[in-house]
């Protein structure tokens, strides 16, 4: 244990039915000092950060906390309060019809009595203290969400904490908010308080942060001084690729020019979850949005299917402009859509195999036009051959198959409609090799010979590199570039996702 | 490809369990009073009659219902509104079976209105109520519990309203059939129920419609993201469940030959729901049975006859009802029928093995 530090935990496990989400995790956090927790979505920051509030039981480690005599045993949140563990959540979690005295001072009230004058005395010394603009009787509704952020955070500070917990805290501030909550964090350090701040936007950690501790599938990569971990390097941790590996796999088959008219193109498009941007793909071209997690690339082609709300942009598919703003809008102009999320928004589990694979085609057709049972039998049967998914029957639920072969119905679902352009959303996400092959061999088969056009969405770099022939860069939800032919190698596409080395 | 019967399946089934509480529950019948089952024919109504008629004739109202709560049900929500609609079905029918009171002073086979607007329009404002409901529902994105509260609350209230609180009888003999006619020697509630039922299953099952309602009672935004139109066929159930509502209420209006805002079909939410349940549908949604449905209202019917025709003491009735309910839950939940499936594979597995050994 070192002197300097408040928080040390070291070889954390902690097992989840059919995961590991911790893997003899390390992590020190010293007295005055904003440690980035990092790592993509599923790395185990979240993990990590609920076993230290108590959230979550861990299932074997040890955490120490200064001014607590051998190991801390937390057991529930009210446990990691106790001893000066505090957490600030990304979506605000005090009463917005209170007071800001009312919500610093909230369920910490001692005896009979409730002293509201006094509590009120006190607000406004810690919120003139530490420079928060508010008013101890000010409804709290009233305040900015930053303001809102820093109130909970003056709470938080005010139970005395040793370390306090930021998630995400940013994600909802515009960019001058950002900064006043950043002078806090850096007040809060000079005081001596220890920050863990999760975030996923990669330049506010470069701005604030002192240390930076990086997770990738629940295990350590390795904690790092700011100095010596440059972004590009940060990014490249994160994802699990050695820079110097940069060897590309070899192919699944040739990459397509796409040289035909455009099939679709948007123009300023933007939703309710992404910010506008501008796209446009080829027939018979394959394409693919990179980036983080979290950076904006799912919420780009939601926008583009009319997955959520659409709140602007022109949007033209092969030439003539069109409104596409439902599902079913997108579907009628040749779009399908494989969702990122197979289980909440893909498959219907209790529903057929069968059922599952008709259901976009029989949407099409309307309800009052059913396919006859036969048509039905013989679509399902020649999908199921055609891309070798193993079911038992064509009746048996879709829910008691293996995840790849459930990617495998939903991708069914879609090529039977016949689309001309076909949108895949982390197709092989947590689906064996072998499959996740085929499907990348499949897209290609799709391009060359049906010349359908296909925008490809993976987690994975290779796979993007071995079927795309453009990519398109995101970063903290803006288009940051866009990469063909020579620049098409991982180099380049980290370079381009960490930014500013061009 | 012959298809095997497979036992293991069957047992698995919620409808197996029903069908086997109502042999269980007449078998009891059978061997306590033989003489509950005889059926006879009556040459001056040209109809028959009989416990087993009765029981079914009597669980029209509910059959009814229960196919759109059904759909309300497999969509993952439930209808509480249902029977503040037959009080409401049946106030109107009764507005418009009013007689020339210069004329005559006793109620007799006459009325002012036309037949059609006695029948038609209690439908229509039933169906508008749905559509009331529906709205709330799809659009409004309230919870059906809480919408149809509303109607359920004031439902009755309106059927004051349209009777100015009073009771209105008619002894108008075309509305007498409705209830209490005949048609090919069974009661006319029969008939009408099993052309509802049969509408139903044609427009649930030949159509694609029936599949749309499960995937989006199973998976509302999967089902959106596939095209479904989640709104639309939320809004349908619900004003087709109306529309189910007042035909049930003329049934009801019929059979007593008057309203009654306060008692006409008071409790019916909660036996359509059992019905419902008893017939195999989840409360969470997803596959129905709409043949499930059925035989729970029919279930419902026979233990109320039952309860009747041993003369157990009314006051027991309501506990007596529960405790055969309560029963057939029991029979019909997941480890009761898991343990009867994992029997009959097993004695499968042992055949299988005696025949190969």
């Amino acid at each position: 244990m070192q002197n300097d530090a408040v928080l040390t935990m070291r070889g954390i496990d902690k097992q989840f039915p059919g995961t590991k989400a911790l893997n003899k995790v390390d992590f020190t956090l010293r007295k005055g000092e904003i440690h980035a927790l990092m790592g993509e979505n599923g790395a185990g920051k979240s993990t990590l950060i609920k076993v230290l509030t108590g959230v979550h039981e861990k299932d074997g480690g040890s955490i120490w906390v200064e001014g607590v005599d051998g190991e801390a045993h937390i057991h529930s949140p009210q446990d990691a309060q106790n001893i000066g563990i505090a957490t600030v959540y990304q979506e605000i979690t005090l009463c917005p019809n209170l007071t800001v005295a009312e919500n610093m001072f909230i369920g910490r009230t001692q005896g009979q009595r409730v002293h509201w004058k006094e509590y009120e005395k006190r607000a406004t010394e810690i919120l003139d203290n530490l420079g928060i603009p508010a008013r101890a009787k000010q409804e709290l509704s009233s305040c900015s969400l930053a303001v809102q952020q820093m109130v909970a955070i003056a709470r938080a500070v005010d139970m005395n904490c040793k370390v306090l917990i930021l998630d995400e805290p940013t994600s909802s501030l515009d960019d001058k908010e950002v900064e006043m909550l950043f002078g806090l964090m850096r007040d809060l350090k000079n005081r001596g308080v220890g920050i863990i701040f999760v975030t996923h936007f990669l330049e506010q950690v470069y701005e604030v942060s002192d240390r930076i501790t990086v997770l990738r599938n629940g295990e350590l990569v390795g904690e790092f001084a700011i100095e010596d971990l440059p972004q590009v390097e940060l990014v490249a941790k994160m994802m699990g690729k050695d820079l110097n590996d940069l060897a590309d796999l070899e192919q699944v088959g040739a990459k397509h020019e796409a040289t035909g008219e455009v099939i679709y193109e948007a123009e300023n498009l933007s939703s309710s979850e992404s910010r506008a941007f501008d796209f446009n793909i080829h027939k018979g071209e394959v394409n693919g949005f990179t980036g983080l997690l979290g950076s904006g690339r799912s919420e780009s082609v939601r926008a583009i299917f009319g997955a959520d709300r659409v709140t602007g942009g022109k949007v033209k598919v092969k030439g003539q402009e069109v409104k596409i703003s439902k599902p079913h809008e997108a579907m009628k102009a040749g779009i399908g859509y494989l969702p990122e999320d197979r289980k909440k928004d893909g498959i219907i589990a209790d529903l057929s195999v069968r059922e599952n694979i008709i259901l976009a085609m029989q949407v099409m057709k309307g309800f009052f036009h059913p396919m006859s049972r036969s048509q039905m039998e013989a679509f399902a049967d020649e999908y199921i051959k055609a891309l070798s998914i193993k079911t038992a029957s064509q009746e048996t639920p879709v829910g008691s198959l293996s995840g790849g072969n459930q990617q495998k119905v939903i991708l069914a679902r879609w090529l039977l409609t016949h689309p001309d352009y076909l949108i895949l959303d982390e197709p092989t996400r947590g689906i064996d090799v072998g499959t996740k092959l085929e499907i990348q061999k499949l897209v290609l088969k799709l391009a060359n010979e049906e010349n359908m056009s296909i925008t490809f969405i993976s987690s994975e770099i290779e796979e993007m590199l071995r079927t795309c022939s453009r990519l398109i860069v995101m970063r903290d939800r803006n288009i940051v570039g866009e990469l063909t032919g020579d620049q098409l190698t991982q180099a380049q596409v980290m370079k381009t996702i960490a930014g500013g080395e061009q | 490809m012959k298809k095997k019967l497979d036992f293991s399946a069957i047992a698995r089934s919620k409808v197996t369990w029903a069908v086997v509480a109502e042999a269980l529950i007449l078998l009891v019948c059978l061997f306590v009073r033989p003489e509950f089952f005889s059926i006879s024919y009556q040459p001056s109504t040209g109809m028959l009659y009989g416990n087993l008629i009765d029981i079914i004739n009597r669980s029209s109202e509910i059959t009814i219902i229960a196919m759109g709560m059904t759909l309300v049900i497999a969509l993952g929500g439930t209808d509480l509104s249902v029977g503040a609609l037959v009080a409401v079905s049946g106030a109107i029918a009764l507005k418009f079976l009013r007689w020339d009171v210069t004329i005559y002073n006793t109620p007799g086979d006459y009325t002012v209105y036309s037949f059609a607007l006695v029948i038609i329009v209690p439908l229509v404002v039933c169906i508008l109520m749905g559509m009331f409901n529906g709205f709330l529902i799809s659009k409004g994105e309230m919870q059906p519990i809480i919408a149809t509260l509303i109607l359920m609350v004031c439902g009755r209230g309106i059927a004051q309203i349209i009777t100015n609180g009073k009771q209105f009888t008619t002894q108008y003999s075309p509305f007498r059939v409705i209830g209490q006619g005949s048609i090919l020697y069974l009661p006319t509630p029969i008939i009408i129920t099993a052309v509802v039922v049969a509408a139903v299953a044609l427009f649930v099952r030949k159509t694609a419609f029936g599949t749309f309602v499960e995937s989006v009672g199973i998976n509302r935004k999967a089902s959106r993201l596939s095209g479904i139109n989640a709104q639309r066929i939320i809004f349908i159930v619900f004003t087709l469940t109306g529309f189910l509502s007042g035909i049930s209420g003329l049934i009801y209006s019929s059979r007593i030959m008057s309203n009654d805002s306060n008692n006409a079909g008071l409790n019916f939410e909660m036996d359509a729901i059992l019905a419902v349940v008893i017939g195999g549908t989840s409360m969470t949604g997803g596959k129905f049975s709409l043949v499930g449905t059925v035989l729970g209202s029919i279930i419902i019917r026979t233990i109320v006859n039952l309860v009747y025709y041993f003369g157990i003491a009314a006051e027991a009735t309501m506990a007596f009802k529960a405790v055969i309910i309560a029963v057939v839950i029991v029979l019909q939940s997941e480890p009761v029928r898991n343990y009867f499936a994992k029997r009959s594979s097993a004695r499968r597995e042992a055949v299988k093995g005696g025949a190969k050994a």
